[in-house]
């Protein structure tokens, strides 16, 4: 009796989780294939030569120690980390003001939160050629256009993309405006939630506006801008497309950041096993970041 | 409800119109307009034919506008028309695929008990870590070898299993009462059953979310599309506008309506769905 009561307990337990399974494969089969072996196969193809036809031999860790003398790695990672700290404070500090903005009383508020978020809905591609065209000197780009229409000496021409300054500039103008709007929806979407209460008993408490800016919304938006500044900075450290797009890391190499160097490592000089290697220090920094930023939030779940 | 409007039309009732209060608006007006300046710009250019006889920066934005370049492009037998036939397949089959595959995915981790289930909630946790960025070489070379570069499949697989959507859905998921799954129970239902009956109709705010984001993600994409298509019948919009835009070295009007059939979609579908959208990000922004 007691032994049928438990056989057909474990027979509804094997049907569960067979039940399950089914549920589960699909997306489990994809996953472990697209997701997680290519990372393994990365750092197995770190130790090999590898170009376009396959492998061509086990080289150790040459391809490590390859990496840590080369100093294009190192420069290349350097303006990787230059993108992270020109890019970061702007797009910060711009989503914050434009959530402000457009979060007072106003009857275009639905107006400039769309305007704002607009362009990052358009793809890499689109905004990389629309600044392209911006830039263009001799009246062909709207800039230049607009200056001499304004009134600049026919002479006078700022070259965008030839300058290693400007171009830097071009990068961190172009991607402020394409992804500032994503942070500032969530920066809105945290002040709509401050109840107006709080405001007006400040108010009455005799607060002024700009009292009321740096006692109440500023504090509260403590942990939304913690949340926002690790994912922006895991984000940056990932650039490569619009750089790849609008100077192709030029002039030179001078804005060529370390995914375009492992790009054209592995692809057009067939060295595939050195950028596996390479991408692994990228993926190590990124561990690292992620790690720090999911403890921040655990941290701040927990307070 | 009622009372927090009653709140709101009070405190508009002590802010006065002072004139920090226009200062903002003006500034605010000001900004929304470089920022979408840009994109108007392209609109208007990708309206006009001859640009060399443009006077001036103004100009641009003046009529007479014309069709003409897009008639050009979509019915003069181009390859743009095969790379938004590309996007727009791609886009919808990684739409659909992404949504089905994680919902049920999630339904097993959210609300069946079985052997292994946080194991497997874990090992999905893990894509979390990994960056595709950083994976993308082997991930070409591994493409490689399962003969998937330059196939509509290699184009697809891929993106359709993400760490993400899970952790949104199940936690969605994990919300539904308990009651309902029982209540299918008794009245017969098996698991497969219970599924589509009970938890995809209760689901549907969470897959319409999932849904559009992925669409949006999927119709930008460009570094893995780039790598896995070769031959130009194979690229999607992202990948082809470089290529095709590098023909012309003068025009821009051809080029910009390129961008802007690459564009147009994507805008009208955040006019229809603005408010889930809106919804959407505040809620990634809770998950993190």
């Amino acid at each position: 009796m007691q032994s049928n009561i438990k056989k057909a307990a474990r027979a509804r337990a094997i049907r569960t989780d067979l039940i399950a399974l089914c549920f589960l494969l699909p997306f489990t089969v994809l996953y472990t294939v697209f997701t997680i072996y290519p990372v393994f196969q990365g750092a197995y193809m770190s130790f090999f030569k590898w170009n376009l036809m396959g492998k061509q031999g086990f080289v150790g860790w040459d391809n490590w120690e390859k990496m840590l003398s080369d100093k294009f790695f190192w420069a290349s990672l350097w303006n990787t980390t230059k993108f992270v700290l020109y890019s970061t404070p702007t797009i910060m500090l711009s989503s914050l003001v434009l959530a402000l903005l457009c979060n007072r009383p106003s009857p275009m508020k639905r107006v400039y939160r769309t305007a704002f978020f607009l362009p990052n809905l358009l793809s890499v591609a689109v905004i990389s050629y629309i600044a392209i065209y911006m830039a263009q000197p001799y009246n062909m780009g709207f800039l230049s256009n607009l200056m001499h229409t304004m009134g600049a000496d026919e002479s006078f021409e700022i070259f965008w993309l030839k300058d290693k300054h400007l171009a830097w500039v071009t990068i961190t103008v172009a991607t402020l405006w394409w992804t500032q709007g994503y942070n500032m929806m969530l920066y809105i979407s945290v002040l709509q939630d401050i109840p107006d209460r709080l405001y007006e008993a400040a108010a009455i408490d005799g607060a002024s506006p700009a009292q009321q800016l740096f006692q109440i919304t500023l504090p509260l938006l403590r942990r939304t801008t913690m949340l926002i500044l690790m994912l922006q900075i895991i984000a940056s450290f990932k650039v490569f497309q619009q750089i790849k797009l609008i100077t192709d890391g030029g002039p030179g190499r001078a804005t060529q950041p370390l995914i375009h160097y492992i790009y054209e490592q592995g692809f057009t000089k067939q060295k595939l096993g050195y950028a596996c290697t390479m991408s692994f220090a990228l993926f190590f920094i990124l561990i690292i970041l992620t790690l720090i930023q999911r403890r921040l939030q655990r941290e701040e779940d927990d307070a | 409800m009622s009372a927090k409007k009653e709140m709101r039309a009070h405190s508009g009732m002590i802010r006065r119109v002072t004139p920090g209060v226009v200062a903002l608006e003006v500034v605010t007006i000001l900004l929304a307009l470089v920022a979408f300046i840009p994109i108007l710009w392209m609109a208007v250019v990708s309206l006009k034919t001859d640009e060399a006889s443009i006077p001036s920066a103004f100009h641009y934005f003046i009529p007479p506008f014309t069709l003409r370049n897009y008639i050009d492009i979509l019915s003069g037998g181009t390859a743009v028309v095969r790379w938004l036939f590309n996007s727009v397949a791609v886009a919808c089959i990684v739409t659909v695929g992404t949504t089905l595959l994680c919902s049920m995915a999630s339904y097993a981790i959210a609300k069946l008990k079985f052997h292994g289930r946080n194991a497997f909630f874990i090992y999905f946790l893990i894509g979390l870590m990994v960056p595709g960025e950083a994976t993308i070489v082997a991930l070409f070379v591994w493409a490689n070898q399962l003969k998937l570069l330059d196939t509509y499949a290699g184009l697809i697989l891929p993106s359709l299993a993400g760490s993400m959507n899970i952790i949104i859905m199940s936690s969605f998921l994990k919300g539904i009462p308990n009651d309902l799954i029982e209540a299918a129970r008794i009245d017969g239902a098996n698991e497969f059953r219970t599924y589509t009956s009970v938890i995809l109709p209760l689901s549907r705010t969470v897959i319409v979310t999932v849904s559009i984001f992925t669409f949006i993600g999927n119709w930008n994409s460009y570094l893995w599309p780039y790598l896995c298509a070769m031959s130009e019948d194979m690229f999607t919009l992202p990948v082809g506008i470089p290529t095709f835009v590098s023909q012309f070295s003068v025009d821009k009007t051809v080029p910009m309506t390129v961008n802007m059939i690459a564009s147009v979609p994507i805008l009208v579908f955040f006019i229809i769905f603005e408010k889930q959208i809106v919804k959407g990000i505040s809620l990634s922004g809770l998950k993190g």
